[in-house]
């Protein structure tokens, strides 16, 4: 049976000018259920964006299987969606245009476009800044505006890449406890990378460790506290039997 | 600050000086600017009445007043409409050309490896080439009439647009362009999303130096080879020692050249509404 997102063998190498090649995946496996949220943490370089922007379509792989409900993917499209670790806003739309830019690629006429991001810069908590730029925005605004934009068009997988690193550790809680919120809403499959581990067990069904560069799937951890989690959880013994547990798996590769 | 105290009657009480200093201050540069052009044209029109100009000196003189003369009467009598228009047309139209040719091109070579190669060895020679070199060849190709000076003004007015386009092009976020992209947006839609309002800033600087590139072609073709035109009344009224012409044509130049400045800046602070404002009031 095929995994919902599936990834067999897949390698990657960067061959940039002027410098040696790097090799950024090698023999990387994944398989994702259909409305997961699986987590990827692994040491810095470690391949773990590049695989999500190979999923995005961003990135060819050089070889390997990798399919998305049974179509293997061949570019970027509207069944995916990134939210990204430095928002990627663009600076000379306003929040109401940002969220629109990919229904407005789409073709959508400007109506329907305004009924959707009015709806989803309401389910952020933007409501009165539609017509405000990214430079008049907080961090935490700015990725919200992110994160409407990657639910604008509706996907059925988000893919975000380090989305809280920017912020500080209070808007990460705040942001956290959100996505949650919208996620169990809109039911996406949801593809997080971090580098902190209580995120991403805090965050998800499953995580996954992966090794230093070049990438492959080291360890997957099932995370089977129940939900809806909330902030507490974060000291029981349960959670911090499996930050440990994940720490120690990536340890190695961080030091090693 | 020390200069407070160097202004003479200015009330030394604390209490009321933040609002007479801040006005001062606040309108000190233009009343300063504006008193010394007075303080020169005055004295500019009083050299004649100060020293006695030998005859062959008075020929090469005109004062404010003449000047001012000569240009109410072009306006008054409408003698100036026809050569301005010229002027203007040959700048309009070859302008327009320039951002019409030089703001997709550059575009185009920023953003394709392959075109750059192809094209890079010529722009690059062509650019160093004295723009006006050619004004030999185009005269001799396009006659005295409108299309030498449209030409001439293409050409100077094309690079600066063209390069700072490129440069601006290069420089373009790649993140934004990766956004663009994951939403599906194809080349034409990368360009006109994030690489050319990205470039803004760039272009509008080439378009100003194209605008004082044009007009140096508008000049240079009417001094040395057109029919018509505000240059060619200027070297007229030379030839015939109307000193007092020359000086009007001069100053409707220089502020045809200010205003298009003007309108550049207008043009550069619209587009730049999105922008942060560096210098904030509080």
């Amino acid at each position: 049976m095929q995994a919902y997102i599936q990834g067999r063998n897949v390698n990657l190498t960067f061959r940039p000018p002027n410098r040696g090649p790097v090799r950024a995946l090698q023999g990387f496996d994944i398989d994702v259920r259909e409305g997961e949220f699986l987590s990827i943490v692994g040491p810095s370089g470690c391949g773990k964006s590049t695989f999500l922007n190979v999923l995005l379509g961003l990135i060819k792989p050089d070889s390997g299987d990798l399919t998305l409900g049974g179509k293997p993917i061949a570019g970027p499209g509207t069944d995916r969606a990134m939210v990204f670790q430095e928002f990627g806003l663009l600076p000379w739309r306003t929040v109401q245009s940002n969220v629109e830019l990919g229904l407005e690629l789409k073709g959508m006429p400007a109506g329907d476009r305004r009924t959707i991001s009015q709806r989803l810069i309401e389910m952020v908590g933007l409501r009165g800044f539609e017509s405000h730029y990214p430079h008049e925005l907080s961090g935490g605004m700015k990725q919200r505006v992110g994160l409407a934009r990657a639910l604008a068009t509706d996907p059925d997988v988000l893919l975000m890449d380090e989305p809280f690193a920017a912020l500080d550790a209070q808007t990460r809680d705040l942001m956290q406890v959100e996505l949650l919120r919208i996620w169990q809403e809109a039911k996406k499959t949801v593809l997080f990378v971090t580098h902190q581990i209580e995120e991403a067990i805090y965050l998800s069904d499953r995580v996954m460790v992966m090794t230093k560069r070049p990438g492959q799937a080291k360890k997957l951890f099932p995370i089977d506290l129940p939900r809806p989690r909330d902030y507490e959880m974060r000291v029981t013994p349960e959670f911090n039997e499996l930050k440990f547990a994940i720490w120690q798996s990536l340890k190695d590769e961080i030091t090693a | 600050m020390t200069d407070t105290r160097a202004l003479p009657g200015m009330v030394p009480s604390t209490a009321d000086a933040p609002t007479v200093v801040g006005l001062w201050k606040r309108s000190e540069p233009m009343l300063l600017g504006t008193g010394t052009i007075a303080l020169v044209l005055l004295l500019w029109e009083l050299v004649p009445h100060l020293v006695t100009l030998s005859a062959g000196t008075k020929l090469f003189f005109a004062t404010p007043s003449q000047i001012a003369v000569a240009l109410w009467k072009m306006f008054y009598t409408g003698s100036i409409w026809h050569p301005l228009g010229v002027s203007a047309a040959g700048f309009g139209i070859g302008l327009v050309l320039a951002i019409v040719v030089g703001l997709p091109l550059g575009v185009l070579l920023g953003r394709s490896r392959t075109m750059n190669a192809m094209f890079d060895p010529f722009i690059t020679a062509f650019n160093a080439t004295p723009r006006l070199v050619f004004l030999p060849l185009l005269l001799l190709w396009f006659g005295l009439g409108m299309w030498s000076k449209v030409v001439i003004v293409f050409i100077g007015a094309l690079f600066p647009i063209l390069i700072n386009t490129y440069e601006g092009v290069r420089n373009s976020d790649k993140l934004l362009i990766n956004v663009v992209r994951s939403f599906g947006a194809k080349e034409w839609d990368i360009a006109r999303l994030v690489v050319v309002p990205n470039s803004m800033p760039y272009i509008v600087a080439g378009l100003r130096l194209a605008i004082g590139r044009a007009v140096l072609g508008v000049v240079v073709a009417e001094f040395f080879g057109s029919e018509a035109g505000l240059g060619v009344i200027m070297v007229r009224a030379a030839s015939s020692y109307q000193v007092d012409v020359v000086f009007a044509g001069l100053i409707i130049f220089a502020t045809l050249s200010l205003a298009m400045t003007g309108l550049v800046k207008m043009l550069e602070n619209r587009l730049g509404r999105w922008r942060p404002q560096l210098s904030n009031e509080n």
